[in-house]
């Protein structure tokens, strides 16, 4: 892994070569779990390509720098540029920072996404589909658990600042409002910050108030692992719980495969992946590209989990 | 830094810290809190008359809500650690900003010491390193994360110390580099899955024990040792210090590898807790943890502070942020409300002080 991160960025450097094509790419943040898991998927991806030469640089979270970076990348000449945006509603000022030069968004949906020049695409799943999957799961679960009549529990948000983050949140709502899941009740919501040790914590507060709970709905997987964790330590037994998360990663597996973990929904790393670089290519070459690419979310539970545990 | 009500450790007579002692009012201001809670969980129509520290729905034997009392602590236990370095950092008039970064690299290296092969009977999905390393003795995983910290904070001390690198500067650059070893170590990726031994380090109310130990050993060391004078000595009067024979420079680099040492454990005992490392983890720890030693009448400009103080300064973190849960309210007002609190510490303090003098 850090062979290959080291590899990558010498190649980006010496990379000289009159044909190599030269694709630079700016991450909203590095440390992020499953933006690590498409990273990875691109450098391997990138490498698979003669000619290629394939740079990444971590904009954490900062819009300002990100936008730089983009400058940077087009003073230094690269063919295009990949972009996973750090604030979707700043699309216009990225868009322009890349003047002539073919940009790629990847994962994230800026707000300019119907108004793209030809030069420029959108790559990745519809953030809308993900944590309706999820808290609609949920909701039958427990429908066919007998709790249709009245059903309570909480909420976790990632930052209050992402996109992402007030998106999912927002659909657990659009869910709870629909008839067939009016039952459910959302008792609290607080941020977690996408992290398992704040999860840990918060949920642990929730339980002293001893208020019963029938379901957990989380933004992300490790959000939901720290609530499960907690209320393991405090001696709940995780059939009376339904859990959902969203992101399916090998750790949120693991914990589903124990029968702790309920419901989460994948999201397509390499297909984002591969089809942002595979879609920065045809730019290059000036063929025509589909502003818009969808790579779906599937959902995740135990019946099906054996498919996924080799992707994310 | 003249005045004679700064020097403490034995080296002056305070005649007013005696009779009255800072911690003191802080425990009144932590009894002040959690009075104002009880009564907004009592006259706040949708809290339905619940109580914040005791037990109105008969769950626990005894009159308190048992699980209340032990998250409050729980989850200031692990910054509480690092608080406890950072308190004798800011006594020698120093600051250690990297110590958050520090947490997060701390947890990604002794964790990829301690990972197990199998889970659930299927080979590890995040393992870091071949077999060799899994599967290790917990001393080993533990004995790497502190040796790293150790480094890491002869490396900050001797900075400041022999290159007079003033300490916000040295351990600000120290800031980036621990996270981008976090990063650098992975990939980004998460480090998961401990053996049992290594999970057993922050599992259940570890976190509380390992703080509380570390807090009465450090109160003793910096109440009656050499070690422990010295620090204040340093602080109040660095030139004085010097003077009278205090090998000035090797005792800061003693006190940061300390302070290195215990953000490392938290880093340990963090990443055990969680059952995983991750290279985001820790993010404003090393603020928080000075809030604590703030909050606890720590003076930033030195000599002044003491390790009870700032284990109530946590307290204090502790009740607000369980507090505010508890009253439901909305996360964005509670980073809000706990600045304010800060700052009012601070004002507080400053004030008593003048008034004293």
């Amino acid at each position: 892994m850090k062979n290959t991160l080291i590899g990558a960025s010498l190649v980006a450097l010496t990379a000289t070569g009159a044909m190599a094509q030269e694709i630079g790419a700016t991450f909203s943040r590095f440390d992020d779990n499953w933006l690590t898991v498409l990273r990875t998927g691109m450098v391997e991806y990138a490498g698979t390509i003669d000619g290629l030469s394939y740079q990444q640089v971590d904009a954490s979270d900062d819009l300002a720098k990100q936008i730089d970076q983009v400058k940077d990348f087009v003073a230094n000449g690269v063919d295009a540029i990949i972009v996973n945006i750090v604030d979707t509603s700043a699309g216009a000022a990225v868009s322009a920072a890349a003047g002539n030069v073919p940009l790629v968004y990847v994962n994230r949906e800026p707000d300019n996404v119907n108004e793209l020049p030809p030069t420029q695409a959108f790559v990745a799943s519809n953030e809308i589909e993900s944590g309706t999957l999820s808290a609609f799961e949920i909701c039958k679960n427990l429908r066919a658990e007998g709790k249709g009549n009245g059903a309570r529990g909480y909420l976790m948000n990632g930052q209050l600042s992402n996109q992402a983050a007030v998106q999912r949140s927002k659909d657990v709502y659009d869910v709870i409002g629909m008839d067939m899941c009016n039952f459910m009740e959302i008792i609290d919501e607080q941020p977690a910050n996408w992290s398992r040790d704040e999860a840990q914590d918060l949920m642990t507060n929730w339980m002293s108030s001893g208020e019963p709970f029938d379901f957990v709905l989380a933004n992300n997987d490790e959000m939901a692992i720290g609530a499960i964790q907690a209320m393991k330590a405090a001696g709940m037994d995780m059939a009376d719980v339904q859990v959902g998360g969203v992101d399916a990663s090998q750790d949120a597996l693991v914990v589903m495969a124990a029968g702790d973990y309920d419901v989460t929904v994948f999201q397509d790393s390499v297909g984002q992946g591969t089809g942002s670089i595979d879609a920065a290519l045809k730019l290059i070459a000036g063929e025509d590209v589909d502003s818009k690419v969808y790579i779906p979310f599937v959902l995740v539970t135990p019946d099906n989990m054996n498919d996924f545990l080799e992707k994310n | 830094m003249a005045d004679t009500s700064h020097g403490t450790g034995g080296l002056t007579f305070d005649n007013s810290k005696r009779s009255w002692p800072n911690e003191l009012n802080i425990l009144l201001a932590l009894v002040i809190i959690i009075i104002v809670f009880e009564i907004i969980g009592q006259t706040a129509p949708y809290m339905r008359g619940q109580s914040f520290l005791f037990d109105t729905k008969d769950r626990f034997d005894s009159i308190f809500n048992e699980a209340r009392l032990q998250i409050i602590i729980l989850q200031v236990a692990i910054i509480g650690i690092i608080a406890l370095g950072v308190t004798q950092v800011i006594i020698t008039a120093g600051i250690d900003l990297s110590s958050g970064p520090l947490v997060a690299a701390t947890a990604m290296v002794a964790m990829s010491f301690g990972q197990t092969e199998l889970v659930n009977g299927q080979p590890n999905p995040k393992a870091l390193f071949g077999p060799w390393a899994m599967d290790l003795p917990v001393m080993i995983p533990v004995v790497v994360g502190l040796a790293f910290g150790a480094c890491i904070g002869a490396i900050n001390g001797t900075f400041i110390a022999y290159l007079r690198i003033p300490p916000f500067i040295a351990t600000l650059g120290m800031f980036l580099i621990c996270r981008g070893i976090a990063l650098w170590w992975s990939g980004g990726n998460p480090i998961s899955f401990p053996t049992e031994q290594f999970a057993f380090i922050g599992s259940g109310m570890m976190p509380v024990v390992w703080f509380i130990v570390l807090a009465i050993i450090f109160q003793i060391i910096m109440s009656y040792t050499v070690y422990g004078k010295h620090t204040y000595a340093i602080g109040s009067n660095e030139e004085a210090a010097r003077m009278s024979g205090i090998n000035v420079k090797r005792h800061k680099v003693m006190v940061y590898m300390i302070a290195s040492m215990l953000a490392a454990f938290a880093g340990i005992v963090l990443s055990s807790k969680a059952s995983t490392a991750q290279a985001g983890m820790g993010e404003f720890y090393e603020l928080f943890a000075i809030a604590m030693a703030v909050i606890g009448g720590i003076s930033l400009q030195g000599g002044r502070g003491s390790i009870i103080g700032t284990v109530l300064g946590a307290m204090v973190l502790g009740v607000i942020r369980s507090g505010f849960t508890y009253i439901k309210l909305d996360g964005s007002y509670q980073l809000m409300a706990m600045g304010c609190i800060i700052i009012a510490a601070v004002v507080l303090d400053q004030y008593r002080q003048r008034n004293r003098a």
